[in-house]
């Protein structure tokens, strides 16, 4: 039904019987998620809620990516070359589709065969299958960017076992299939040449009951197995270390082990986090820790708010220098300000999860919901 | 191991919600469930800002340590209707809660949740120490009481008791538990009167120690929390003689296990036994045959003696050195106060939850039936306590903060209302819990709704570090006491909030309109004449009875129905100042509003529950019957914002219960089918 050419292009439209098969095109921005995209998405989501014909929403990406995450670099030169309220608008749109995936009342299938980064990950795990492959490859990398994990990661992240979503968060960690399986960000591992298969079987089931999509998915999955060297062999020292009160507390955590053995993994962990933006560290380690006692929709709506003071730039512009240095320039060598951990206080912090002061600007209007699973609610 | 376990967690993680969405995609089509935060209105003002102002301080010291609990199997995870709870299984045998409740301590104190309980200096060491026991005590009161009778009462009984020595000795050495402390205050025959203990420590000159015994069964120390299975030392309160001489109660160090966990010789230790609630804490019962410990054992900040024998003390006067020697104590009184608020605060919330999403009975044909709380009757049942909790919150902060900046010119005042708030405060939660179990049916009944178990866990504030209305009687006594100094003296009042009486005496307006009944003027004023008649009546009646002959201490005890009507009047009164103040310090116009309907309703619930307004004539029978009506009023204006004033409480989702949230998902079937 996808027009040839034209906004729609962005994602193309696939209808077998009960089953729409959505696919991210825009296979040479590694299909980063634009405005047009993201609008794109949210109505297709939205029209297919109201459609009774349609029982299962698959969601893939064309080439080697599933969505290595937002148009960043698109949102960085409209506030550059407008203002920032141009970047609250994307940011906006993709946090209600993400509410409205993590809300959503019938299945969606992610099939994340390559790439899933930042808002890439917020179009999939809240959905509620998430299947890897040997060619998935899973981080979110916004702490080196001078931004935070977006996108409900503080939902999402917070849930997974121990104090591993601290560790993925603020590193930026590397997941490759079988991680993203061992920590529950996938639901299931399937391997690409099965693909094919899985889709026509999926369509074939004809089914929006959840265990039936499951039981149809496990005919094709198989039980990687971790790599040696895999940050989930880590979880006892990554609880002990991340599960400290402050990232000054982790890193002395960290350091700490590291006395007591040589360790190339911790050494690399506690550097990860020395390169990371300082202002990042602490904001994204608050969100996680708020995130953990929130419902998604109160998270997405904190996270809206920090992102538009990021944007705003009031207390620090790190989100635009690192956006120079590593998409931009690409010289990788950001210059983050405040350059040290010390210097950005508690009131900094306090600041990015403050209203911004603007009589124009409001906080993120949730769409009302007919269905809300109970997961996804919380007071606070 | 690691990789099995984390895997195994997944996995059931996928099946779990595999079950549970099946519940929402199909709806029942009998009754289903909608969660009120789509049911009910936008809130009207900012639930984080609320939030902030109820817990005061350390928001974020207090997320972290609610963070560790979530995130560790120890605090028994349940998955129930789609959400994760974290509740003790109380149907746990007391051996295994006592257990688990000691290992929960070891997974808090690896984590670093009590660096600088006792080694941190400075009153923001002690506001975080305050929000974090809060927090724990959110999950379960055995884990606090247990955690706090190791650092509040071994712990500050060295701190406050000791010097120099005891403290480079103990405070760190406690504050990683490497020892396990307990305080042996309580006998079998002495509670409250703390100066009638019969255990002995007579000093011997020629070997320079003390020797402590139980003389008789009444002498056995009893509800010694933490004696019966862990604790490693204790603080044992004796009657001191040195010389052949009684000196008075003091406080020795004295080890009563070794470090491997046997009792130490001439100790013998028995267990309390199975209790109505707090079973996660092992009380124990301690008898003392002749031990020995060295004259350094003595916690001598007030008094000492000296190896040759000789009592020294800076305080001459007996009653005064007791005094000045259990003031430090207060803490445990104002940790006490301070919890019955977040148990309120619980129950409330899952009360007003619970009703926003049960209904029964329609009242038109073929009509819905009504939520719970759209009947005025259960607003009325509800509501009132919502407001008080509010008002006690904003007291609890204020008792907090006079706590912390102690001074010898504020014992008194401390000691006052510190008893004034412990009494009030925990009878108030213990009303509450029963309102709200009541108010959820059935299932109130079960343990995993935590408010039915709460009654049982919570019953002991009324008990413990003061015994209620001893502790009420204390408030009129010092009532009083100030009220005869200033009179000797002609002096006006200036302490305990007693400034009032020298103003004129407030006037209450004969017909009470509703904007009369919700002005702050009013409401301070018939609060304040309340406590100044009272005052007045309960000294006349004291010094009539001692006209008459009888003592000053009889003349109180026959006088008991005046002091309680004044100690409540003290109290009432010094919790709506603190919530006014509250309510004065907010900029924000639609938090100020709320407080305001809040305020309102604490005060005119008051008035009609207490008969003391109509027995003294402070309202006429017409008022009264104006107040109730205003009462109904508040009820309804308050009801659209119950939901915004519960979520307000801080209290995370996990640490609330399954009736709060999907109570249908959490009760279907497929949840049977494990």
């Amino acid at each position: 039904m996808a027009s040839s050419f034209g906004e729609t292009d962005q994602v193309l439209v696939e209808e077998k019987s009960s089953t729409r098969i959505f696919t991210l095109n825009r296979p040479k921005q590694l299909n980063a998620a634009s405005f047009t995209m993201v609008s794109r998405l949210l109505e297709l989501f939205l029209a297919c809620e109201e459609d009774p014909s349609v029982k299962l929403i698959i969601l893939k990406g064309k080439g080697r990516a599933f969505c290595a995450g937002g148009d960043v670099a698109a949102v960085v030169r409209d506030i550059t070359q407008g203002h920032w309220k141009l970047g609250a608008n994307f940011f906006r749109r993709e946090f209600i589709l993400n509410y409205v995936m993590a809300t959503y009342s019938k299945p969606q299938v992610s099939i994340l065969n390559g790439i899933v980064m930042g808002g890439g990950a917020g179009v999939s795990i809240h959905g509620r299958f998430r299947v890897a492959t040997e060619n998935s490859l899973f981080a979110m990398p916004e702490t080196a960017l001078g931004l935070f994990p977006d996108v409900g990661a503080s939902y999402f992240l917070s849930r997974l076992p121990g104090f591993f979503g601290e560790y993925v968060g603020l590193i930026g960690a590397r997941l490759d299939g079988a991680e993203m399986l061992a920590c529950g960000l996938a639901t299931h591992f399937v391997l690409s040449e099965k693909l094919s298969l899985l889709e026509d079987a999926l369509c074939k089931a004809d089914s929006s009951d959840p265990a039936v999509i499951s039981a149809t998915i496990s005919e094709f999955s198989l039980a990687p197995s971790l790599k040696e060297k895999s940050a989930c062999h880590r979880l006892n020292i990554i609880n002990k270390c991340f599960s400290r009160r402050t990232i000054e507390e982790i890193i002395l955590a960290l350091e700490r082990e590291a006395a007591d053995k040589e360790d190339e993994w911790i050494s690399s962990t506690i550097q990860s986090l020395k390169k990371a933006s300082p202002t990042s560290l602490k904001i994204s380690l608050r969100s996680i820790r708020e995130g953990r006692l929130q419902g998604v929709g109160k998270c997405l709506v904190r996270e809206y708010r920090m992102v538009c003071n990021v944007m705003q730039g009031e207390t620090s512009k790190d989100f635009f220098e690192g956006c120079r240095a590593i998409l931009v320039d690409k010289d990788k060598n950001p210059k983050w300000e405040p350059s040290k951990l010390e210097q950005v206080t508690e009131d900094m912090v306090d600041r990015y999860f403050s209203k911004i002061n603007d009589k124009d600007w409001e906080d993120l209007n949730l769409p009302r919901r007919l269905n809300i699973p109970p997961h996804a609610i919380a007071k606070l | 191991m690691e990789k099995v376990n984390f895997r195994t967690q997944v996995l059931t993680g996928h099946l779990q919600n595999h079950r549970h969405a099946t519940t929402t995609i199909y709806p029942s089509p009998c009754v289903s469930y909608v969660p009120p935060e789509i049911s009910e209105q936008p809130f009207s003002f900012d639930v984080s800002s609320m939030r902030k102002l109820m817990d005061g301080h350390n928001l974020g010291d207090r997320d972290w340590l609610f963070n560790l609990m979530v995130q560790s199997k120890l605090f028994n995870p349940r998955l129930r209707g789609g959400k994760v709870f974290v509740v003790p299984d109380y149907n746990h045998s007391m051996e295994q809660q006592r257990e688990i409740t000691m290992k929960r301590i070891e997974y808090l104190l690896d984590h670093g949740a009590f660096e600088g309980w006792l080694t941190g200096k400075g009153p923001e060491a002690e506001m975080k120490k305050f929000a974090l026991l809060e927090v724990i005590e959110i999950f379960d009161h055995s884990l606090a009481i247990k955690i706090g009778v190791h650092f509040f009462l071994w712990g500050g009984a060295i701190q406050f008791f000791g010097t120099k020595r005891h403290h480079d000795k103990w405070l760190r050495a406690t504050e990683n538990y490497l020892i396990k402390g307990c305080f042996a205050m309580t006998e079998l025959g002495h509670g409250s009167n703390v100066r009638g203990i019969e255990t002995t420590a007579t000093y011997e000159a020629n070997t320079g120690e003390f020797v402590i015994n139980t003389p008789c069964e009444s002498a056995q120390k009893y509800w010694i929390g933490g004696a019966a299975n862990h604790a490693t030392h204790t603080v044992v309160f004796s009657q001191l003689n040195v010389d052949g001489n009684n000196q008075g109660v003091h406080a020795f160090i004295t080890q009563i296990r070794d470090e491997n966990g046997n009792i130490c010789p001439n100790i013998r230790i028995a267990d309390c036994g199975h209790k109505i609630g707090l079973n996660g804490v092992d009380n124990g019962r301690i008898w003392f045959d002749n031990v020995r410990i060295p004259r350094e054992n003595l916690l001598n900040s007030v008094a000492d003696v000296s190896t040759d024998g000789k009592y020294l003390s800076a305080i001459k006067d007996p009653d005064q050195r007791f005094a000045a020697f259990l003031a430090p104590l207060t803490s445990g009184r104002v940790t006490i106060a301070v919890s019955a608020v977040y148990s309120a605060k619980i129950s409330l919330a899952i009360a007003i939850r619970y009703s926003l999403t049960r209904r029964a009975f329609s009242i038109t044909a073929n009509g819905p039936e009504l939520l719970l709380l759209d009947y005025p009757s259960h607003q009325r049942r509800l509501l009132p306590l919502l407001a008080k909790t509010y008002a006690m919150s904003f007291a609890s902060n204020y008792l907090k903060l006079l706590y912390i900046k102690r001074s010898p010119q504020l014992i008194k005042t401390i000691h006052v209302v510190s008893s004034a708030f412990k009494a009030t405060l925990t009878w108030h939660n213990m009303r509450t819990l029963q309102e709200c179990r009541e108010a959820c049916g059935g299932q109130g009944l079960k343990t995993e709704n935590r408010i039915g178990q709460m009654k049982g866990e919570y019953d002991v504030q009324s008990t413990f570090e003061g015994d209620n209305n001893v502790l009420m009687q204390q408030v009129s006594k010092a009532l009083l006491a100030e009220y005869v100094a200033a009179k000797k003296r002609n002096k006006p009042f200036k302490e305990l909030g007693l400034e009032h009486m020298n103003r004129s005496c407030p006037v209450i307006p004969a017909q009470l309109a509703s904007s009369t009944l919700r002005s702050t003027q009013f409401q301070n004023d018939i609060f304040c004449l309340r406590e100044r008649d009272l005052l007045n009546r309960f000294a006349a009646e004291v010094s009539q009875y001692q006209a008459h002959g009888e003592s000053k201490e009889s003349a109180f005890v026959v006088s008991y129905q005046v002091a309680e009507d004044l100690g409540k009047a003290f109290s009432d009164r010094a919790i709506l100042q603190s919530a006014i103040e509250a309510e004065n310090n907010v900029k924000d116009a639609s938090l100020k509003n709320i407080l305001a309907l809040l305020r309102s309703m604490y005060v005119l619930v008051t008035l009609e529950e207490d008969a003391a307004f109509l027995r003294y004539g402070y309202l006429s029978t017409d008022n009264a019957a104006a107040v109730r009506k205003e009462v109904a009023k508040l009820c309804s204006e308050i009801r659209p914002q119950a939901l915004a004033l519960v979520s307000s409480f801080g209290i995370p989702d996990a640490f609330l219960s399954p009736i709060a949230f999907d109570w249908v998902a959490a009760n279907s079937w497929s949840t049977v089918q494990n």
